[in-house]
């Protein structure tokens, strides 16, 4: 293990300076490429420092901070959607603005937010100690909730979905801090006080824990992180907050922050209670959250809110893989978290878009995008067909592997259960977007249509369509076949997590 | 003083203390009566917290009893009642239920809680009966954020959450590195004062404080 302080701390600096910048600065037009410069130069540095951290673990800030192989994967990932949200920011910013949805002052507090929620993300994603993790884990609930709120004089529905998101959000994250209490008191009982809470410790000494005490914490730690990461049945704040949210907060929600922890914790738990505990414990969370998503999917009428509901059956599949288990399980799971880095942002940012353009969340309300707008409507479509698990897309590759573990495993009845239901999502992603897309394009009144032709955020709006156009390959690519690179990485990651 | 306090089991008592302020919740009507409430039960934390301090010998306690009551015991009260005034309604809590069948239904939760951790989780530091407590704490004011339906009352339920969050921490660990502490003090804080504005927030916007009106997002 190399200790490198200087390196993982400016990773942390470096949001922070955006964010201070960022409020500074007087022009709406600077505001944004000050922004752009902060995320680029974050993503630019923490690379090399990442790539170095996947084959020899990093430690820093006398072991308060800590980098192996998993925390870098996460982070390399949660830099990638925020990089892609903050480029797509500047169009959708613009936008609001000139639409009067939020003044300059709103736009400053946006993006300083914006960063301070980047920072808050890493800190979460870098904490060597189970405690700092939920100081950083409470502290994104916090700043998002402000970033989902934000423009409310405008949108009272924004309101009601953050306040429904800060009170539920905190109220599991409660029960996070109990079961981080009580493992706590488990591994002082093995170990004494000192560093009782660094993963880096429990590791070592995790078969030795108390499985009683370490059950029960475990519990508390899925039920508390398992809300901020929106399973179900604990799901109730996101369909409300990444449908009521600015487009590009919704693609970071409810983002790897908490399924990292309950990773974390997963690793250090299984030893101590056996594999059957965590196993049944996930599947089972993770089937109530596809079937209740795609019950809610096939109902929905917004496709906002739609997509919210994808997000907690993709949730529900991650969560599916790791409890199934084994390398070839975690490995799905791991790569269906990747997938979804793509796919899920692609499709908020093309919903912003249509938002824009349409004036309307409903899908009753929104025909033929296809034909009105060809390149967001092409993108669209390859991001529905990604989320819908459609082959060749990347989403279909990790699903299929998930499976292909229950298979070999013998869990005819999850397998039985979980095709069922994505057979459900798929008809209800495919049904909504199809009718979006495809369908005769409705009048549009003339004076919209030029104002959406001026608009930064139609066709001019290259940064962002760029960005769009580059997720929509990645989806294609890794789809097809997964790079080495990645693929290397998430055996590491699988070894890491201690699973043979 | 270290024998008085454990001849007279004072954590016992502060505890029950503890437990006692925060069923008083069932029996209030107004928010005012709310925030008196959770200053004593803030107090009663940061007394529990210098106890145990005086038991353990540990200096780093002391630090964590002059934090707690500081931010939990002070800053926080005196804010929540800069909102209260700020709001200017009638503070009066419409209970979705009875009084009284509130309060029956919080002591069986407190019965349950003692059955079934009975034979859970034995702790091994001095007393067995904080855990409980503490955990009966966090039921209760989670059936008080069910039943209520004031955006304020959520705000209340919340902070006694933490309390008695606290106070499980306390009977586990005698206490987390004072780092960490400062940390999750800072927290709630923060989580306080942002709570604190969408409360006033949803007053200016729906002209009301009612939970029961926030009901356009559903499905």
């Amino acid at each position: 293990m190399r200790s490198e302080t200087t390196n993982v701390t400016t990773i942390l600096l470096i949001p922070i300076v955006t964010a201070m910048v960022c409020y500074v600065v007087k022009s709406p037009r600077l505001i944004g490429y000050a922004n752009l410069v902060g995320i680029v130069a974050l993503a630019a540095y923490a690379a090399p420092i990442i790539a170095g951290a996947v084959s020899t673990p990093i430690s820093a800030g006398n072991g308060a901070l800590f980098m192996d192989a998993f925390s870098a994967y996460i982070m390399g990932l949660m830099i990638l959607y925020s990089l892609a949200a903050a480029v797509y920011s500047i169009g959708y910013l613009e936008n609001e603005l000139a639409a009067g949805l939020i003044d300059f002052r709103g736009m400053r507090r946006y993006y300083g937010l914006f960063h301070v929620f980047v920072f808050t993300m890493l800190l979460v994603s870098m904490a060597n100690n189970l405690a700092l993790m939920w100081i950083g884990m409470e502290a994104t609930t916090i700043v998002s909730a402000l970033l989902i709120g934000l423009g409310f004089r405008k949108r009272p529905l924004a309101v009601e979905a953050a306040w429904k998101y800060i009170v539920l959000c905190t109220v599991g994250i409660t029960f996070a801090l109990l079961g981080t209490f009580i493992t706590y008191y488990a591994s002082t009982a093995v170990m004494g006080t000192e560093g009782a809470l660094n993963w880096t410790m429990l590791k070592g000494i995790a078969p030795k824990l108390n499985p009683e005490t370490m059950k029960l914490a475990f519990i508390f730690v899925l039920v508390g992180y398992g809300t901020k990461a929106g399973l179900a049945p604990v799901h109730n704040w996101l369909p409300d907050a990444q449908g009521e949210a600015p487009s590009p907060i919704s693609a970071l929600l409810p983002g790897w922050t908490a399924f990292y922890a309950i990773m974390r914790f997963v690793s250090i738990v299984t030893p101590s209670t056996g594999e059957a505990f965590t196993g049944n414990l996930l599947i089972i969370f993770g089937l109530i959250s596809v079937g209740i998503a795609a019950i809610f999917i096939l109902v929905q009428n917004n496709f906002k809110r739609l997509l919210a509901y994808s997000s907690v059956e993709h949730m529900g599949i991650i969560i599916l893989g790791v409890g199934i288990g084994g390398p070839v399980g975690l490995y799905g799971a791991l790569l269906h978290v990747l997938s979804n880095t793509f796919a899920k942002p692609l499709m908020f940012f093309a919903s912003g878009k249509i938002q824009a353009r349409f004036g309307s969340t409903s899908i009753s309300n929104v025909n033929g995008v296809l034909s009105t707008m060809p390149l967001l409507g092409t993108l669209t479509f390859i991001g529905a067909l990604a989320l819908s698990g459609t082959p060749p897309f990347n989403i279909f590759l990790s699903e299929f592997t998930i499976l292909k573990a229950a298979v070999d495993k013998g869990l005819w009845i999850v397998v039985g259960i979980f095709l069922f239901f994505i057979a459900l999502v798929f008809y209800g992603v495919l049904s909504a977007f199809g009718k979006m897309l495809f369908g005769a394009p409705a009048a549009m009144d003339a004076a919209s249509t030029a104002r959406w032709q001026a608009s930064r955020f139609g066709m001019s709006n290259m940064l962002g369509n760029l960005v769009m156009i580059a997720m929509a390959s990645a989806i294609i690519v890794t789809g097809v076949r997964v790079p080495e690179f990645i693929d290397e990485t998430i055996r590491t990651c699988v070894l890491v997590l201690g699973v043979k | 003083m270290k024998a008085w306090l454990e001849a007279y089991s004072i954590v016992d008592f502060i505890s029950v203390g503890l437990l006692l302020t925060a069923v008083t919740l069932n029996a209030f009507k107004s928010i005012e009566s709310y925030v008196k409430a959770y200053t004593i039960n803030s107090w009663l934390l940061a007394c529990l917290v210098a106890a145990v301090a005086v038991l353990m010998d540990e200096p780093h306690l002391y630090v964590a009893a002059l934090l707690t009551l500081a931010t939990k015991g002070v800053l926080i009260p005196l804010f929540l009642r800069k909102i209260v005034r700020q709001m200017r309604i009638t503070h009066i809590i419409h209970p979705a239920i009875s009084n009284a069948l509130s309060l029956a239904l919080s002591s069986l939760l407190v019965a349950v809680v003692y059955a079934s951790l009975k034979t859970g989780i034995t702790v091994t530091g001095f007393s067995r009966n904080v855990l409980q407590i503490a955990i009966a704490v966090i039921l209760i004011s989670l059936f008080i954020m069910i039943t209520r339906k004031k955006a304020l009352v959520m705000v209340m339920g919340l902070l006694f959450m933490e309390n008695g969050l606290f106070l499980a921490g306390f009977s586990l660990t005698f206490g987390m590195p004072t780092i960490i502490e400062l940390g999750v003090l800072f927290d709630v804080l923060m989580g306080v004062i942002i709570l604190g504005i969408f409360v006033v927030q949803i007053r200016r916007t729906f002209a009301t404080a009612d939970l029961d009106k926030l009901t356009v997002l559903k499905g």
